[in-house]
């Protein structure tokens, strides 16, 4: 049972390289590849498929909807981000207070992760519907609005929708995973910071908010790489509508490969938004370099 | 330890499941002899009529059906990647304007003079041919009509409309409160395209010719009944499904919808509705409608000629009645159709619309999803006035040409 | 402290309440769902909305019991076998990451944030081709590995941030005892840092709870298909039986429900044990 240390060392990371090389190395080159190709539904059973070039790439940047889609991704995951992580923080910090069922209420606000997206997705389109959604029915009994808003299918407030719903399916990850770094920070430190007079917001500013740096880190870029992509939610809310107003790069993607039948064009879309993400993944491993420097 | 020793029960859970006798925790068996059907009828009636049906037609041919019944969206996915591995099912219940996606990657079985399709509508062998051959061949289909509340219409003293104009002002006099004067389906998808289709055709446009004038005709006056306020703009994000809960719940006095509601809607005791072909622009004209409707396609493969025998029987008049009347669809056969009436009077409509109704990828075989997706997010645009009807589908033209 | 006992009680008391009222609010479309469970479909769209159903009917959990029951034994196996998976993978890797000083690790690192962004679609065809060639189709130990995927890089990446503040002086110390590298991970790591590798697996079995995309890519057999994918069977073709919908979608939240507030437990348990210390 004995192992030379370097074999032990060995034996943490390669099965996991191993793993990371057939599930993802694969699909990506796989991806990659295609979006070279002029791939049709009949590449599918022949398996031809001619090489292009950059032609579906050609294609994809000429179209008008590129720009439109370029757009909605980023109002998409900029606002979904922020909101998700703002309200996950409060939370965070609220459930970090001693009061009785604290814990099982904690628990409880995770459900929503539980719901398939279809489920979620249908409930968002009720509550959000213009004549009998609840949204509407609570906001004009507030007398916030004067008219029903048509959140739903006006160009003007559907992208707004989906970012609601997507917050909502996103406040629990943010949660979870600020509460987890919030109980790391060693209560000895507010004590010390209370005993000095320091005000609940100088607490926050000086000893929270740096000490949570790691994990705000972790929690953002994750939430990135989950928001950039995210599909299903827009599919059951708005199909991608009202004319496009919520056509993001993923959906966009996918009504080229499956609805179009253009794989090739739908390849290169996909491999469009993992080069975004790639950006956004080297400015934070620069971040978290500077940071081990920093030490 | 608390982590390990979840850990430990997390094993001992699946250890255990994996292990309960009988179970089959693991993998999925089938016997041999064996025929599998992939398919999308998940909900029902259909679901059970077409278990049934294969049940009786694998007895009576001597093989066992499984269905693979997966949610709509994933059906052709799934039969491309099936080609791709070389496990494709036995048989396929696809929605008709797949076909010709299906049939242009060569996996399918040429039918002509495998199965006997004597005498059926000839708008039924034409949805179901690609470049002149036979692939595919539907038991039922089904197309659109005007379902109306007797009610409403009664109490306004008014007559259901047969023409464009009198929907438009049917429309505009019943809307009233929360209730439309008509609900239907304007979604960014082929459902919302499908709808618009006896529109488009009525004024005598082509999909091969999204902005001709004639087009333009259609789309100002489909977009009228949204600019009157006489459909809700939410139709944008209504499935038809959607349109028959509008019109049940009493929000619509006339909806555009297909046969297959019959069977809700009959269901519902305070409901009484009507049902008329649709409006068309002058008196006297003949609805065009689109071919709705699933079509069956044999797989080529190692068991073809099994799959073809069981096909046969479940296009035999006694289970094409079956199943038409099961799923309120059309037979195919106009002998059957006619039986079917005399029991289902509703379905009239549908029946007189059936011989000339249009196989929506007659003319654009594998061009007509890039076609049918231009249009409907034409019929977006125009109905949340981003662009007028001219604008809109000279865009939709250049769309469907660039991606053709 | 200087506050009396009765004050700081009350004060307790309004917190909970304020908790109550968050927990609400968020939890509105949950109960929406419950609501739509009880009633029939076209009750939904009723102006204004009925917040009460005003005609339950069971027949949506009719519908549901008689479906889903197995599906449901299908998602906790496979839901499991994916919480093995993913800690078993993930763990050491994180592990190596974070105290390794491994030459390629800010690769791996990205490697590991670039993979999560392929497309889910991109992963399930291809991930279908391989099986069909293994024989992994319809086969629910496949299906574990295919959503494991979802949850190996994401708990890796977690896992690696926490474990990083694991002082290097403890495992040194166990070296010195003699202890091997898989001893000292086992034995003091993961204990360490159970709060972390409880909420990974946690987040594991819920990836996989959710996951809609690669059951409906890998599995097409009725006998072998998770809850997701059942619920689907109450969207048709042309019509839907929304109640059965929620009804199943109501009886899917259940064990999982349960799940939640049992992990719970052992999280507080962690966090009690770290403010005694302290």
């Amino acid at each position: 049972m004995t192992m030379t240390p370097r074999l032990a060392r060995l034996s943490f990371y390669v099965p996991a390289v191993l793993y990371l090389a057939v599930f993802f190395g694969y699909p990506l080159v796989a991806n990659v590849v295609m979006s070279f190709q002029d791939y049709t539904v009949t590449s599918f059973y022949d398996g031809g498929a001619p090489f292009t070039g950059l032609d579906n790439y050609a294609e994809v940047f000429g179209d008008e909807l590129f720009s439109t889609t370029l757009w909605n991704t980023l109002v998409f995951t900029v606002a979904s981000l922020a909101f998700q992580f703002a309200i996950g923080l409060g939370l965070a910090l609220f459930f970090r207070r001693h009061f009785p069922l604290a814990g099982v209420l904690r628990a409880l606000l995770l459900l929503p992760w539980l719901l398939p997206l279809l489920v979620s997705g249908t409930v968002f389109r009720w509550l959000l519907d213009q004549d009998y959604g609840v949204l509407n029915h609570v906001l004009l009994n507030l007398r916030l609005i004067d008219d029903p808003v048509p959140w739903l299918v006006s160009p003007d407030h559907a992208m707004a929708a989906v970012v609601i719903a997507n917050v909502w399916i996103g406040i629990p990850f943010n949660m979870v995973i600020l509460y987890g770094g919030l109980t790391s920070i060693p209560p000895g430190l507010y004590e010390a910071a209370a005993l000095d007079g320091a005000g609940a917001w100088q607490r926050f500013r000086h000893i929270t908010w740096p000490l949570l740096r790691p994990v705000t880190s972790v929690v953002l870029m994750l939430g990135l790489v989950y928001t950039v992509k995210a599909f299903d939610v827009v599919m059951v809310l708005t199909q991608a509508g009202p004319a496009d107003a919520t056509q993001l790069l993923s959906t966009w993607s996918y009504q080229l490969s499956f609805t179009q039948l253009h794989f090739g064009q739908g390849a290169a879309v996909g491999n469009v938004l993992i080069v975004i993400a790639m950006l956004f993944a080297l400015v934070y491993l620069r971040a978290v370099r500077r940071e081990q420097a920093g030490r | 330890m608390p982590a390990r020793r979840s850990l430990a029960t997390a094993a001992a859970t699946a250890a255990v499941l994996a292990t309960v006798p009988g179970c089959g925790l693991i993998t999925a068996q089938t016997g041999p002899n064996t025929l599998t059907v992939a398919d999308y009828y998940t909900a029902e009636p259909g679901n059970t009529a077409l278990t049934e049906i294969l049940r009786a037609c694998g007895e009576q041919t001597g093989v066992t059906v499984v269905r693979e019944v997966m949610p709509r969206s994933q059906l052709v996915p799934k039969l491309l990647r099936d080609g791709a591995a070389g496990t494709l099912p036995d048989l396929v219940l696809s929605d008709n304007p797949d076909l010709a996606k299906l049939a242009s990657t060569g996996a399918l079985l040429p039918l002509d003079g495998r199965v006997d399709t004597e005498g059926f509508y000839d708008s039924v062998l034409a949805a179901g041919s690609y470049q002149g051959e036979l692939y595919g061949v539907a038991p039922g289909v089904n197309g659109l009509a005007l379902f109306y509340d007797r009610a409403v219409f009664a109490e306004a003293g008014i007559e259901p409309p047969t023409t464009w104009d009198e929907l438009r002002a049917a429309a505009a006099a019943l809307t009233e409160g929360s209730r439309y004067g008509l609900a239907l389906s304007a979604i960014g998808t082929e459902e919302g395209t499908w709808q618009f289709e006896p529109f488009l055709w009525g004024a005598g446009a082509e999909l091969t010719d999204l902005d001709s004038p004639q087009a333009v005709t259609a789309l100002t006056f489909w977009a009228s009944l949204f600019s009157d306020g006489s459909v809700s703009a939410s139709a944008l994000n209504w499935q038809q499904s959607d349109v028959a809960e509008q019109f049940v719940g009493g929000h619509a006095a006339m909806m555009i919808n297909g046969s297959w509601q019959l069977a809700a809607l009959d269901a519902e005791e305070e409901l009484d509705y009507g049902v008329v072909p649709l409006p068309t622009p002058n008196a006297g004209d003949r609805p065009a409608t689109p071919l709705g409707g699933e079509t069956w396609a044999v797989p080529r493969g190692e068991r073809q000629e099994q799959a073809v025998e069981l096909l046969d029987c479940v296009l035999s008049p006694d289970h094409m009645y079956e199943w038409a009347r099961l799923r309120a669809d059309v037979p195919a056969h106009p002998d059957v159709a006619e039986r079917l009436v005399g029991e289902q009077p509703d379905l009239a409509p549908f029946v007189a619309s059936a011989p000339s109704a249009e196989a929506r990828t007659v003319d654009l075989g594998t061009g007509y999803p890039a076609v049918s997706q231009a249009i409907s997010t034409a019929l977006q645009r125009v109905a949340t006035g981003q662009l007028d009807p001219a604008e809109a589908l000279a865009r939709a033209q250049r769309e469907a040409a660039d991606a053709s | 402290m200087s506050i009396p006992r009765a004050t700081a009680g009350a004060r307790r008391l309004g917190l909970t309440l304020l908790a109550l009222l968050i927990v609400g609010v968020l939890l509105f479309p949950l109960y929406w769902m419950f609501n739509a469970s009880l009633q029939p479909s076209h009750e939904l769209l009723s102006i204004p909305p009925r917040w009460f159903p005003d005609h339950p009917t069971l027949d949506g959990y009719r519908a549901a019991f008689d479906s889903q029951g197995r599906h449901l034994v299908i998602s906790l196996f496979v839901a499991c076998g994916n919480v093995l998976i993913t800690l078993a993978l993930a763990a050491p890797l994180a592990w190596a990451l974070a105290k390794f000083r491994l030459r390629y690790a800010a690769l791996l690192l990205f490697v590991l944030l670039i993979v999560q962004m392929l497309p889910g679609i991109v992963k399930a065809n291809s991930l279908f081709e391989l099986y069909s060639e293994l024989g992994l189709l319809n086969n629910t130990i496949g299906l574990m590995f295919a959503q494991s995927t979802l949850s190996v890089p994401f708990a890796a990446v977690l896992l690696r941030a926490q474990l990083r503040e694991i002082p290097t002086e403890v495992v040194e110390a166990a070296a010195l005892d003699g202890a091997g590298a898989w001893r000292t991970f086992l034995r003091i790591v993961v204990p360490m840092s159970r709060n972390s590798v409880i909420t990974a697996g946690l987040f594991a079995f819920l990836f996989s709870w959710a996951d809609f995309l690669f059951a409906v890519t890998l599995t097409s057999r009725d006998a072998i298909t998770p809850v997701t994918v059942g619920i689907y069977r109450f969207v048709g073709a042309n019509a839907t039986d929304w109640n059965a919908l929620m009804a199943s979608a109501v009886l899917a939240s259940v064990p999982a429900a349960v799940l939640l507030v049992v992990a719970q437990r052992y999280i507080s348990v962690g966090l009690t044990g770290g403010s005694v210390k302290d």
